[in-house]
């Protein structure tokens, strides 16, 4: 008995027990007691061909058995050929081998589907996946989408129901949009909190390459532990760790990728431009002549775009001590000149055990250097050169006669190629994170675990705009140089103690902690112009002479905030069968007022193992039934600091006596009562697993309501002195539906085929922007903009309506002269040209109803192939690039569609309007990630343990009747579904990789 | 059983001294409290006496909302019958505000009179904030300046409530800073306050004319406001008060303070703070002020070869060419007003562009129609911001006042001699400069009436006879594009009859604007004024 429990030490993963004299007694003792027995040998590997170290190989009914070695090799005697191995691992199926005559074995092990005994990380701890009673996702970084993806959360994207993550801009430097669960804030955002290795983070803290999983945990009685940070979810990031007992492996994973713009928008090129002056037309503005040359200034402005990563990860250890060290290079190219980004990033991670292994340690430093061209101020790609290539006059030459950039005088219009040419930036980011922590067992019922984190980033910015550039041809800058920077530090610590204890059919445990976390940002900027050379950059800012003449500007700031809180979380689980979890927070920040600093966050969640009871018993086909139900309440912070306190201004200056000087002024309304917004949220789940889970998957169920959500609130100044104040108001409300579903439709020796399913729904709901202190006489307020010179707002929040509506005019004919017909909220028709604010109406909404997504994975032989396909079901978008552009009234160069017969009857002749001719459904269906594999045969390698090559394409087919570059647009904030007209556009991207282990 | 509680037990102590143990160390690592280091909150400021003027010229400080985006310039002209702001090809129908404005449909939610709402309330705030901070001893001022503080402070609350009275009439008055929701008060008695308190502070304000109180209420400045607002009494109050507006008039005149303006054209400089006309001027400053940015609305990108600028402006409003026919020949101010004809490059002398006086139709104009307001300097160099200081009552509209009240009140020889004198600067022979008492009695001499495309007139419309419609004429061809128009129009009755250029008549309710549904969103003690829905 005391070698099978030793044994199933090791396979726990979390109490590394075995010292390696215990590996040579039990060896020795087992050599000697079986002398007269046959001897067999053999390997134990994963089907990556990696070595399992630590894998117990048993005599089936015996006591008799080994762990493999470092190599996952092992030896053991067997006292017959009739005898059955049973060799297994945590996280791997079970194998059975009759012995026979056959004295080596290779012995692959198949990953566990079942993965009830898998550990799912919850907060401040881990949980068994049988014994999870809320809404809980983990994906493993085999099923990670492949290829070159943004962050870390592109990694699960459609691998998560009810997660939505999208990548609307193909700007490299940018990362992913995230929504869980619909809208549940007006202010707060919709950004989960992100921990990595248990401190809070963001999505690109490590590099994608370097996580072995990522959980998400869903619904309000998961998160209440995280309290005020919770209700937009939490994704817990863990690294790829290293093993005590384990043998010292380097792996490499790398590739090189091309990236394409997914889609261009077709404006009149320069042959189409001169068909339209042939046929009469008469432009003003951009197209008003032809200037003799052909210019494709899209074209001039773009490339394909080759980006490279690699990441190289050491890991090893002994029985006291094991390390992990990664390094990550990142060169990203955007499709648009100067585009691009270059990342390091550095992990090493020691762990130490001692005094009996009571006494654990880990020491752990990330650090990150990040560089990239800005060309906007301080700021990556400046989209405002996108538009001006797309509106240029396709006859315009790059240079004038002289060799300068070709200018003209236009409104808003300026040479694409000029700006990105005489335009040089950089912005220099560096993070480094400090872990420190310690665990002690008291014994084998009580840890005590602290942790340390001190982390901090930096960035330095340089920016300078030539003489040459538009902005002093046209403006007078005569170079204009800006220089900034900023720093951020942090300290993060916590203490928690944990109690296990089983006993009969009774296992409780209990943690108790205290979490403490204070940030510090502050910053300095500084613009100057007027220089007397180009030949300095921004890198003699002082010798601008704009100084001198009162056009310089600078700024600094430091601002302060601090997060406390103390939690506790009680488990109890009777027989496997009834299961149930509570926990409390009682969090304080240092952003609200002086009488709401302090909130309580309770959860509470119970689960029913159906499958366990006894008259599941005769339900073989049954493998796990588990309903789950649960209640928790979150919260969001203030978005930003000081906002309880009357803020005053050293503001605009005052001419007094012949000199100006600066006036006083408030900035903020003084806000006492500003408080947590609090999210209650219902969940309601059922987990399955069906014929050998060759059928599993789960569904859930919740009702999210925020109540006092924030809002920067109008007040009636007087008598209030500013015009807003931040307060807790309004009330929102989501539900919806998540489903994962997951089918094993063949499963075999060389051909098997995974299948995943996810789909999930919300509807959200304004219930009320009122309460006793803050009362609208009307119950909404408009969102959004178009910009000039259409300027009107685009959505409307109104008490009892989703988020999202797209608010105008609703276009549904033309008039014979070109005049958009409007149908007024009453059903009469009038001309555009008579129509008012007060005709507008609902024209559809940016938020989906509905996602869904279909992941499948296939392998055969040593081939493997990943299909993933996502989609949006039932939203509308407004395509604001045929609403400035496909009319050719206006000054700039227009699309194609400009000239075509809106609703078949007559060509547009009308200023720039937001109609609902413009407002067109999205739902998409996009094929999103393909991945082809293969990995090398055992046999085939020499040198390596692994090698396998692959072929990625991201973003490669979208069918959607959406007439705009990309359906996934913005959904972030509360003017969703606006598809800019100056977005960086989505991009293609193809990648070839290989990854392998020595 | 026994034994496992005994576990349990021993278990729970050890937690409990442990946490024990635990809370007092965390216990000093609750503190929650905000360091600020970047900004002043009201609760750590205490006030030097430096920062007096600080917080006074917060009060000012919104005052240069007139000159700026969709501000008080905006709203006075663009709703009158001289500036248009049509479609042209970059745009400029920006969600029809400027039509809007043009045709008199303006709702709740247009963007001009709500501007105005909230920037004077915010100096009104801001004034009563100070003269609260004088009463309540938390501003170290000495008891002379305390008096001359809250003298000028009230004086120009009086003066931003005199802009309300004109553009929203029912608004309401709030006389201490507080944290009452305001009460809306009637046109009448907001009239009857501007009065009152002008009247009662006047005696405590500076007659002082320099440096030192150039921008900032004086005596005169009162007295300015007041002879403007008993001029308006008749609109405002039911009731015309001509003898106290020439009374408050001759006030400034008598103190000889200020003086006519050798020439026209230098009231409009860029550097024009030493004019003799400024009894009360708005200044702006391309560093330090930069909110004069009505030229960037006006003049069209190529002006920016024109006049050497370092911006390229926008290119929108023009002049009604109706308001150009009406120019009498030699009159200078035609020319010292609008940019006309072709437009010369600064560096090389050729021609840019040619502006023409046609504009076709407010729905479309190309670049070039429509002449440009050009009265105020664009110096060599200028950017999106101008350095002239805003004329905001200048010593002229003092002597128009009176020469009004005169002509109103049977002294038409009178006023003729005031109108001759201000004229005389703008012609070459000082023949063409007089007119007659008879004259200034006479019917405007605007063709009133919509206009076709071709620039004839489609719809006469009221041709009835405009009182003193000579005078209004005055008026317009000396203040033209100095946000004047709206109220003079009023005045004189032709805002809610006439039709011009693409405009016809709404009603009399167009005399006041609505209220910003913002406003009476967050105060509900606020009705709508009348003929607007809420």
């Amino acid at each position: 008995m005391k070698q099978t429990n030793s044994f199933k030490d090791i396979g726990s993963g979390e109490y590394y027990t075995l010292y390696k004299w215990l590996f040579l007694v039990v060896f020795l003792l087992m050599s000697f007691t079986s002398m007269a027995q046959t001897g067999i040998q053999g390997t134990v590997s994963d089907p990556d061909g990696i070595p399992i170290a630590g894998a117990s190989v048993i005599v089936k009914n015996t006591s008799n058995g080994v762990v493999t070695d470092f190599d996952g090799k092992f030896q053991l005697d067997v006292p017959s050929t009739n005898a059955v191995l049973t060799v297994s691992y945590i996280g791997f199926e079970t194998q059975e081998i009759p012995v026979g005559t056959q004295t080596n074995f290779n012995v692959v092990l198949k990953e566990d589907l079942q993965e009830l005994d898998e550990v799912v990380v919850i907060g401040y701890g881990t949980q068994k996946r049988a014994d999870v009673t809320s809404a809980v996702s983990t994906v493993k970084a085999e099923d990670f989408v492949k290829g070159n993806v943004k962050d870390a959360a592109q990694l699960i994207q459609g691998k998560v129901a009810g997660l939505t993550i999208s990548a609307p801009s193909g700007d490299p430097t940018e990362g992913t949009q995230i929504k869980l669960r619909g809208v549940s804030s007006l202010t707060g955002g919709t950004s989960p909190l992100v921990l990595v290795d248990g401190v809070p983070a963001s999505l690109s803290t490590v590099a994608p390459e370097d996580i072995e999983t990522i959980d998400v945990l869903k619904d309000g009685s998961a998160t209440a532990i995280y309290g005020t940070r919770g209700t937009n979810g939490v994704i817990i990031i863990t690294t790829k760790k290293g093993n005590y007992n384990e043998r010292p492996t380097i792996e490499y994973s790398g590739y090189s990728s091309l990236s394409t713009i997914s889609e261009k928008m077709d404006f009149l090129d320069a042959d189409q431009l001169r068909e339209k002056y042939a046929e009469g037309y008469e432009f003003v503005g951009a197209n008003l002549q032809d200037f003799g040359h052909s210019t494709d200034w899209l074209d001039e402005i773009t490339r394909d775009a080759i980006s490279q990563v690699h990441n190289l990860i050491f890991r090893g250890g002994n029985d006291a001590t094991n390390i992990t060290a990664s390094i990550n290079y990142r060169d990203l190219e955007g499709i648009f000149l100067k585009s691009e980004t270059e990342k390091y990033t550095g992990r090493v991670s020691v762990n130490h055990a001692m005094f009996d292994n009571k006494l654990k340690t880990n020491i752990a430093v990330i650090a990150s250097e990040q560089v990239f061209n800005t060309l906007g101020d301080g700021t990556s790609f400046d989209p405002y050169i996108y538009r001006q290539a797309i509106i240029r006059n396709p006859t315009e030459p790059l240079y004038d006669s002289n060799g300068n950039w070709f200018e003209r005088d236009v409104y808003f219009y300026d040479n694409p190629v000029g700006y990105i040419q005489e335009t040089i930036g950089e912005n220099r980011y560096r993070n480094l994170r400090f872990d420190f922590s310690m665990s002690y067992d008291f014994n084998d019922d009580l840890t005590i675990k602290g942790l340390y984190t001190r982390k901090g980033n930096s960035n330095i910015r340089g920016f300078y705009r030539t003489k040459k550039h538009v902005s002093t041809v046209k403006y007078g800058q005569d170079g204009f140089a800006s220089r900034g920077t900023d720093d951020y530090r942090g300290n993060y610590g916590q203490i928690t103690l944990d109690y296990d204890k089983k006993f009969g059919k009774h296992s409780i445990s209990a943690m108790a902690g205290y979490n403490y976390e204070d940030n510090v940002n502050e910053g300095f900027w500084a613009t100057n112009r007027r220089f007397p050379t180009d030949g300095f950059d921004y890198n003699n800012i002082g010798s601008g002479q704009g100084l001198q003449l009162g056009e310089a500007g600078m700024s600094s700031y430091k601002n302060s905030d601090k997060l406390i809180a103390f939690f506790g979380r009680v488990t109890y689980n009777f027989d496997d069968r009834y299961l149930l979890l509570a926990s409390l927070r009682h969090e304080g920040s240092s952003r609200f007022g002086k009488d709401n600093k302090w909130g309580s966050f309770p959860g509470i969640s119970a689960g029913w193992r159906i499958d366990q009871e006894d008259f599941m018993e005769n339900a073989t086909w049954v493998d796990n039934l588990k309903l789950r139900a649960g209640y928790g309440v979150t919260g969001i912070n203030a978005g930003s600091n000081y906002q309880s306190l009357s803020g005053l201004t050293y503001g605009d200056y005052f001419l007094n006596n012949g000199n100006w000087i600066r006036e006083l002024v408030p900035s903020r309304n003084a806000n006492p009562n500003l408080a947590w917004e609090k999210k209650k949220e219902v969940n309601v789940g059922l987990d399955f697993g069906l014929l050998n889970n060759r059928i599993s998957g789960s569904v859930d169920y919740y009702q999210r309501t925020t109540d006092g959500a924030l809002f920067n609130y109008s007040v009636p100044t007087p008598p209030y002195f500013y015009p807003t104040i931040s307060a807790n108001v309004a009330e929102l409300k989501n539900s919806g539906l998540e489903i994962l579903f997951t089918v094993v439709p063949f499963e075999g020796e060389n051909f098997n085929w995974t299948s995943n399913m996810t789909y999930s729904t919300n509807s959200n709901e304004v219930v009320s922007l009122s309460n006793d202190q803050f009362q609208l006489t009307n119950d909404f307020f408009y969102q959004g903009y178009t910009g000039e010179p259409i300027q009107i707002e685009t959505h409307r929040v109104k008490e009892g309506e989703p988020i999202g509506n797209f608010y105008g005019l609703k276009s549904v004919d033309i008039s014979d002269d070109g005049v958009f017909m409007i149908e007024t909220p009453d059903g009469e028709i009038i001309p555009a040209t008579e129509s008012s604010a007060d005709d507008r109406q609902v024209l559809g909404n940016g938020l989906p109803k509905a996602y869904f997504s279909w992941n499948n994975s296939v392998s055969y032989k040593n081939w493997d192939l990943n299909v993933n396909l996502r989609g949006a079901l039932d939203y509308q978008i407004l395509n604001f690039s045929r609403m400035f552009y496909e009319n050719p009234t206006v000054s700039y160069n227009v699309l194609d569609t400009a000239f075509d017969k809106v609703y078949g009857k007559a060509v547009l002749n009308d200023v720039q309007r937001y109609v609902s001719h413009y407002v067109e459904d999205g739902d998409f269906l996009k094929i999103d990630n393909v991945t082809l594999g293969y990995t090398l045969p055992k046999d085939a390698l020499k040198f390596t343990n692994s090698f396998r090559i692959y072929l990625s394409g991201l973003n490669l087919a979208t069918f959607t009747k959406y007439k705009g570059i990309d359906p996934e647009v913005n959904r972030n904030g509360l003017s969703p579904g606006n598809d800019e007209r100056d977005k960086y556009p989505s991009t293609r991207t193809f990648t070839l990789g290989i990854n392998f282990t020595l | 059983m026994k034994n496992i509680l005994n576990k349990i037990t021993s278990a729970l102590w050890k937690l409990f001294s442990f946490a024990l143990v635990l809370s007092i160390v965390l216990a000093s690592c609750t503190n929650l409290e905000e360091e600020v280091y970047s900004e002043v909150t009201e609760d750590s400021f205490v006030p030097a006496e430096s920062d007096i003027v600080a917080v006074m010229a917060s009060s000012y400080t919104p005052l240069r909302f007139i000159m700026g985006w969709q501000g008080w310039f905006d709203l006075q002209e663009e709703s009158a019958d001289i500036i248009v702001t049509p479609t042209r090809p970059n745009g400029w129908d920006d969600g029809g505000t400027y039509k809007r404005m043009h045709f008199h449909k303006w709702d709740n939610l247009q963007w001009q009179p709500t501007n105005t709402w909230v920037t004077c309330f915010n100096g009104i705030n801001s004034a009563n904030r100070v003269i609260l901070q004088i009463e309540s001893g938390a501003l170290p001022v000495s008891e002379e300046q305390a008096v001359s503080i809250t003298a000028e402070m009230r004086a120009l609350r009086a003066l931003y409530y005199s802009m309300l009275l004109d553009t929203h009439g029912n608004v309401p008055i709030i006389s201490s800073y507080g944290d009452e929701l305001p009460v809306q008060n009637t046109r009448k008695e907001v009239y009857d306050f501007v009065v009152s308190e002008l009247n009662t502070v006047i005696p405590d304000l500076t007659e002082t004319v320099d440096m030192s109180t150039y921008g900032r209420m004086t005596k005169w400045a009162a007295y300015h406001v007041l002879a403007k607002v008993y001029l308006n009494a008749e609109v405002y109050a039911g009731e015309a008060q001509w003898e106290k507006a020439i009374a408050a008039s001759d006030m400034i005149i008598q103190s000889g303070a200020f003086s006519l303006s050798p020439t026209y054209t230098e009231i409009f400089d860029a550097q024009n703070e030493d004019n003799p006309e400024m009894v009360f001027a708005v200044p702006y400053d391309q560093i330090y002020a930069p909110e004069f940015g009505e030229h960037m609305k006006m003049l069209l990108p190529d002006h920016r070869s024109v006049f050497n600028m370092e911006a390229q402006p926008w290119g929108g409003s023009s002049c009604n060419p109706q308001f150009i026919d009406t120019y009498q020949t030699g009159d200078n101010r035609l020319e010292d007003t609008w940019l006309m004809g072709d437009q010369i490059n600064a560096i090389d002398g050729s021609v840019v562009m040619t502006l023409v006086k046609e504009m076709p139709s407010i729905y479309n104009c190309t670049f070039t129609q429509g002449y440009r307001l050009g009265k105020y300097e664009i110096e060599s160099g200028a950017t999106g911001s101008l350095n002239n200081d805003f004329p905001f009552l200048r010593y002229t509209e003092v002597l128009m006042i009176k020469a009004e009240s005169l002509l109103r009140t049977g002294r038409a020889a009178e006023a003729a001699n005031i109108v001759t004198e201000v004229r005389s600067r703008s012609f070459d022979n000082p023949a063409d400069a007089e007119v007659t008492g008879a004259e200034l009695q006479d019917d405007t001499t605007w063709q009133y009436g919509t206009l076709a495309e071709d620039g004839s007139i489609d719809q006469a419309g009221d041709q009835s006879f405009v009182q003193y419609g000579r005078f209004l004429d005055e008026l317009g061809w000396e203040f033209a594009g100095e946000a004047h128009r709206r109220t003079d129009l009023i005045r004189f009755g032709v805002f809610q009859t006439k039709n011009w250029y693409n405009h016809t008549p709404q009603g009399d309710h167009t005399i006041l604007f609505p209220i910003g549904l913002e406003q009476l969103n967050t105060n509900s003690n606020l009705d709508q004024n009348p003929g607007y829905v809420k």
